[in-house]
């Protein structure tokens, strides 16, 4: 039974604290009283995940078991969540491939014929097929690929079924397959308390006519955070939205949550607690460090990428997803949630090398940021971790690298920010502009590139926290990127606090996130 | 004694010159190229004499450096122009200067601008056919009549140029210049002029999209132009230097952007698609109306000719270079228009040269000219010239009355 | 090189050369159980390394603590009945009883004795450990409540080892008697095996806590190994191990008293036995029982560090 999360005062006995900062990490000395949330230790995992499936499909919640759902000359379709999540991917087989496999042998029992299988990438980059093997495992790939087992493509205008508005008149728009289904079953993964729920459906098969009534800087500024649904606008949509879609075909979601066990056993130093090292974790540390700095940029970069976690599973749930969501919460919170008192002056935060945009990707300076002041900034529950006006340290070098095939709409929206970082500035500006760009358009349809609008989403999702913050300071960020985001750059983290000391004085409250793994902020 | 700075026939030094810029490491090290290598030398000459009562010997003031004599410094310019020239030929045609002779209707001392182009007029013969249409820039004798061969005043042995002290100007060349524009916005009327008549060169219709490559003087005088004197919509200026941005933008460019990406940042504000060759530059299908080539190189040429959509028209501003990829302006059926020069018009009024004057009067084109040399010091001029974007300056000129 | 030197200096701030950092006040909370001792003893019960303990004990060990003291060993004969496991127990007051004992009995017997060693002393350091484990045979004993769920040394009898254990838990501070625990008792009356008592005088004015080596002069150290004792039909443990307690305590005044005049003492009762936590006198020369607390601390030292008498031919009868 793993430990829970607790809040570390740093003392004279505290050893050096671990950060990550990209493609790397660092020992790092925080100042005596500073806080550091640890997330809680891994949950330990079921072992018979079969058994566990098996179980969830059978008694559901809210609904009647899978088979009796299952009818000969039914159209079923099957969403999963996409590339995106877990991060990093997850050692194979993936539970989503273990899940799809046992609703498949419901389907053919039951006699269906008609079964689709889509993964649920809405504005994602489209999954390769070497991608989608790896999620759904060689024996459904190989019986459903190409013609049966695809990405939802928003972007085809005869693709689409529009269902509806809702009573704030947000137009809901999905994948017309999955709308003309008599039964949409979605596999889902929740790593984060954001996923899952109401966004499985509305989220994950919608078109950008659809996304922009929740992706946008008002309602991302009104989701405090997105990782707490009942707070945040963004999940109230995506209910208005769910229901909508409800009212026109059935939906039979499988959540399974994850413990916290995102590295190999060979980079287990990065989820202990400093003082428990051993001798071996700090050899290897070393070790890791050393090669890590040795190799070349390419080979570090294929290395992390080639990285899987070995996480287990510690809750399958299914049935109707608004009585599902609440056990799948739960689970969540009981592997991420660690309670704090009282907010900080400064926030520190060390950026890994992966967010859910840069899977066999490159992690670019937009995705920093929104991993930084998106996803990091709002893993709390409550209040932010950072009072309102308060200074955000992050550890990420920064490099300006893009992806040419995966973000090409990136690239250009990174010369945007040479003129204004403003989110709302560029909400009115230019968000139209690239999302119906039909360069960006055609990329998404037939190379693997991310939408035109999405580097847009990344910039919202970090709106909230621009406003929040007085100041955000990156220690090793490359210095024209940050200067080009309206960040500064800092070399060491004294010289960061030495910029935050115009912010939050001489003395301030100091607060580090230890994550990942992961780690939900309750913040009292 | 008048001194002057002379340009003469030396094949070693041409060839010298030609061979090392051609290289990459020449290309940046121009500058010391045309200082060192340049067949140039420092010359006191005899006073020169008018050849007749419509001709005038002109003190400069000020006397710019021009692209075009760069590129013949450093053995860049085609040998085409060769016969077009009259060796030992005094460099420079943007003068501003006084008048040292009475000439009809203009006093002697008067402060002038001088349009180089030596056409029929100038020459004493009738006026050919382009010069009768007022199109002079396309005069066919410029290599006949009165005067030695020279397309130009500053390319002529017997006119002189503008890098001295003396040269003589016919009364046809001559403008005079309003009091209120300073010698350092009057210099930069003949480049001004030039952008005039290439913004003239087609006609563009309202809110077509626009683009410069290239924003040193004729780049910005042509966006100037363009501002001025069209109905352009977007201008998108492709500018290396920060400074140079920064003038772009004060002239009314909707965008500056910068030389590496520049295909990209036209595909995102043109919605067009981007095509990347497996060798060689991107292209866009979709993308510009018009694009200005103002830089005279070949890199400029490319993405001009690759940022068009199909049916668009590309203005060769600047000398053309060699090197030019000509596949996407037969593929995409575009309009190739050169403009040289400037031309009085049918009317007098209607000239580049009084449109430039125009211009000038309320464009806000102070500090320009930032760095003046005296003729002794020509070689740090025309270093100075060669890296002028890098050393932001805009125009460098000799000031011939000093030192 | 740098970068590595600054590293290093980074990862040893805050630990100790072992590489063991101490645990912030703040997560003291959170600390987990000590695993108590992950060090494995196994591959020393292995013939191999019996075979090499055996070398070192008889090469090394011995000729040094016979040529550093005077050692002399009574009571071996009582040993021949013992067969099968046995718990020897004896009284400790130096690092030099353990030696001691394991040269005064027999190799059919050492061959097949571990030592409890406590855990927290000699099983803290993972080299110390070893060299313990290898030399001695030890095997780790919590002392103070154990954290673990079972010891090893039921696991050890079953595995038809003896074992040498003092259930005084430390060596005396001033060479009397402490109180003994139940361990050893609970163990024999557990396993149904014999106790051996062991006494050993001497020690504690050889080399007592806190030196490293033994007093020069070869001081005169007496090892009195005892009859086998079992735990009779009708016994309580307690009342086993108190009836432990006196059979050492007469072994122990047998130096002072002479065989026959320390058994009159037990008979007597007028043997003065350690009970509770405070020392007690065992004896006295006065034959009077004194209550330790009655006795100035110099006066146990004094008695405890006085020479065990010469082999000269024992007086069975005194005055």
């Amino acid at each position: 039974m793993g430990r829970p999360g607790f809040v570390l005062d740093v003392d004279e006995r505290t050893p050096p604290l671990l950060l990550h900062e990209g493609e790397g990490f660092r020992l790092e000395r925080l100042p005596l009283g500073s806080q550091v949330i640890y997330p809680p230790e891994s949950l330990p995992a079921i072992v018979d995940l079969e058994g566990a499936i098996r179980r969830a499909l059978l008694h559901p919640h809210g609904s009647d078991p899978l088979p009796e759902l299952l009818q000969r000359d039914m159209r079923l379709t099957i969403v999963f969540d996409d590339l995106s999540l877990p991060l990093p991917p997850m050692r194979t087989p993936d539970v989503r491939q273990r899940v799809i496999e046992q609703v498949l042998e419901m389907a053919a029992a039951a006699g269906v014929d008609d079964v689709e299988l889509i993964a649920a990438n809405s504005l994602h980059r489209r999954m390769t097929p070497a991608e989608l093997k790896r999620t759904v495992g060689e024996r459904v790939f190989r019986a459903f690929h190409p013609d049966h087992l695809c990405n939802h493509d928003a972007e085809n205008p005869s693709d689409l079924a529009h269902l509806g508005t809702t009573a704030h008149g947000e137009d809901v728009e999905i994948n017309r397959r999955a709308a003309e289904s008599d039964l949409i079953v979605y596999v889902n993964i929740t790593l984060t308390a954001m996923n899952g729920g109401s966004k499985s459906v509305a989220v994950g098969l919608a078109s950008y006519a659809s996304l922009r009534h929740h992706h946008n800087v008002h309602t991302l500024r009104h989701s405090r955070s997105f990782n707490d649904p009942p707070h945040s606008a963004m999940h109230q949509s995506y209910d208005r939205m769910a229901d909508v879609i409800g009212g026109h075909v059935p939906v039979f979601t499988i959540e399974t949550t994850l413990n916290n066990e995102p590295f190999p056993a060979s980079l287990r130093f990065l989820t202990r607690r400093e003082w428990e090292w051993n001798l071996t974790d700090q050899a290897s540390y070393l070790a890791v460090k050393r090669s890590n700095e040795l190799v070349t940029g390419k080979l570090r970069h294929r290395v992390w990428q080639a990285t899987e976690a070995p996480y287990g599973v510690t809750g399958v749930h299914a049935g109707v997803p608004s009585q599902v969501h609440p056990h799948t919460l739960a689970a969540v919170h009981r592997q991420q949630l660690t309670e704090v008192q009282g907010q900080a002056d400064v926030a520190i935060f060390g950026l890994p090398y992966i967010c859910p945009y840069n899977v066999n990707s490159i992690m670019n300076p937009i995705l920093v940021m929104s991993l930084g002041l998106g996803y990091f900034f709002n893993l709390y529950r409550g209040r932010p971790i950072v009072r309102q006006g308060g200074v955000a340290i992050f550890y990420h070098p920064m490099p300006n690298e893009f992806h040419p095939v995966h973000h090409p709409s990136y690239i250009d929206f990174y010369e945007l920010l040479a003129e204004t970082t403003d989110p709302v500035m560029l909400e009115t500006k230019y968000e139209k502009q690239f999302a119906t760009d039909p360069w960006y358009i055609h990329l998404y349809r037939t190379s693997y590139a991310y939408h035109g609008v999405h580097p847009f989403y990344m910039w919202y999702w970090g709106a909230h926290a621009m406003q929040h913050l007085h100041d955000v300071i990156f220690v090793g960020g490359d210095r024209s990127t940050t200067a080009r985001l309206g960040f500064r750059a800092a070399s060491t983290l004294a010289d960061a606090l030495e910029l935050a000391r115009e912010t939050v004085g001489r003395d301030p409250q100091i607060s580090y996130l230890h994550a990942p793994p992961m780690v939900l902020a309750d913040v009292r | 004694m008048s001194v002057a700075l002379q340009y003469h026939r030396s094949a070693g030094r041409y060839f010298a010159a030609r061979a090392v810029s051609g290289t990459r490491a020449g290309g940046r090290l121009a500058g010391a190229l045309a200082g060192n290598l340049a067949p140039l030398r420092l010359v006191e000459q005899t006073e020169p004499t008018p050849f007749s009562e419509s001709w005038s010997r002109i003190e400069p003031v000020l006397s710019g450096i021009c692209g075009s004599d760069l590129g013949l410094l450093t053995g860049r310019s085609s040998p085409y122009l060769g016969p077009l020239t009259s060796m030992p030929f005094v460099l420079g045609h943007e003068v501003v200067g006084h008048t040292l002779d009475e000439l009809p209707g203009l006093p002697r001392g008067s402060r002038v601008v001088i349009d180089p182009v030596l056409r029929c007029a100038a020459r004493g013969l009738p006026a050919c056919p382009a010069c009768l249409t007022g199109h002079t820039s396309r005069c066919d004798h410029v290599t006949t009549g009165r005067l030695a061969a020279g397309l130009q005043t500053g390319f002529c042995a017997d006119t002189g140029g503008g890098w001295s002290r003396r040269l003589l100007a016919h009364a046809s060349q001559l403008h005079a210049v309003p009091d209120q524009l300073p010698d350092e916005v009057a210099v930069l009327l003949e480049p001004l002029a030039c952008a005039v008549h290439a913004a003239r060169r087609v006609l563009i219709a309202p809110g077509a999209s626009v683009l410069v490559v290239g924003a040193g003087t004729v780049g910005l005088l042509t966006l100037l132009a363009l501002r001025k004197l069209t109905s352009a919509g977007e201008i998108h200026v492709i500018a290396k230097h920060r400074h140079q941005a920064d003038r772009a933008h004060e002239l009314g460019a909707t965008q500056v952007i910068s030389t590496d990406g520049a295909t990209r940042a036209l595909r995102r504000s043109t919605g067009a698609l981007l095509v990347e060759p497996e060798l060689g530059q991107s292209y866009l299908l979709g993308g510009m109306d018009l694009a200005f080539e103002c830089t005279g190189g070949s890199a400029g040429m490319n993405t001009a000719l690759r940022s068009l959509q199909a049916g668009g028209t590309v203005i060769a501003s600047g000398i053309p270079a060699e090197g030019v990829d000509l596949t996407p302006l037969w593929y995409r059926e575009l309009h190739l228009i050169g403009a040289y020069a400037s031309a009085v018009g049918e009317e007098p009024e209607e000239g580049d040269f009084p449109e430039a004057i125009r211009l000038a009067r309320s464009a806000p084109l102070d500090g320009y000219v930032d760095t003046k040399y005296s003729l002794e010091q020509w070689r740090n001029a025309l270093d100075h010239a060669a890296a002028a974007g890098r050393l932001g300056t805009i125009k460098v000129v000799f000031a011939p009355g000093a030192g | 090189m740098s970068g590595l030197r600054e590293e290093l200096r980074l990862l040893s701030h805050g630990r100790d050369w072992r590489g063991r950092a101490r645990v912030p006040r703040s997560a003291k909370r959170w600390e987990l159980p000590e695993a108590g001792d992950d060090f494995p003893t196994a591959w020393a019960r292995t013939g191999t390394a019996g075979a090499v303990r055996h070398a070192l004990q008889q090469g090394v060990l011995k000729p040094v603590v016979w040529s550093q003291t005077r050692p002399a060993v009574h009571g071996r004969e009582y040993l021949d009945s013992v067969r099968g496991p046995a718990i020897f127990v004896a009284n400790h007051s130096s690092h030099l009883d353990t030696p001691l004992i394991l040269g005064a009995l027999p190799r059919r017997i050492t061959e097949n004795l571990a030592v409890g060693a406590a855990a927290d002393y000699f099983f803290d350091s993972r080299t110390i450990a070893a060299a313990t484990t290898l030399l001695f045979n030890a095997f780790p004993v919590e002392r103070r409540g154990s954290r673990r769920g079972r010891s090893l040394a039921t696991d050890l009898v079953d595995q038809g080892w003896s074992l040498l254990l003092y259930p005084e838990g430390s060596r005396t501070v001033d060479g009397w008697l402490t109180a003994f625990k139940l361990g050893a008792a609970q163990l024999c009356a557990m396993k149904d095996v014999p106790a051996v008592p062991i006494a050993l005088r001497g020690t504690f004015a050889a080399m007592p806590r806190g030196r490293r080596w033994p007093r020069p002069g070869r001081p005169r150290v007496t090892v009195r190994i005892g009859r086998p004792m079992y735990l009779e039909a009708d016994e309580s443990v307690p009342e086993f191990r108190n009836r432990l307690v006196r059979a050492l305590a007469t072994l122990w005044a047998e130096d002072d008293l002479g065989w026959y005049r320390a058994l009159r003492a037990a008979a007597d009762d007028s043997l003065a036995l350690p009970a509770g936590s405070r020392s007690v006198l065992p004896t006295t020369t006065s034959g009077e029982p004194a209550e330790s607390s009655d006795v100035a601390p110099w006066r146990r030292v004094w008695e405890a560090t006085r020479p065990p008498a010469d082999d000269g031919p024992r007086q069975v009868w005194t005055d």
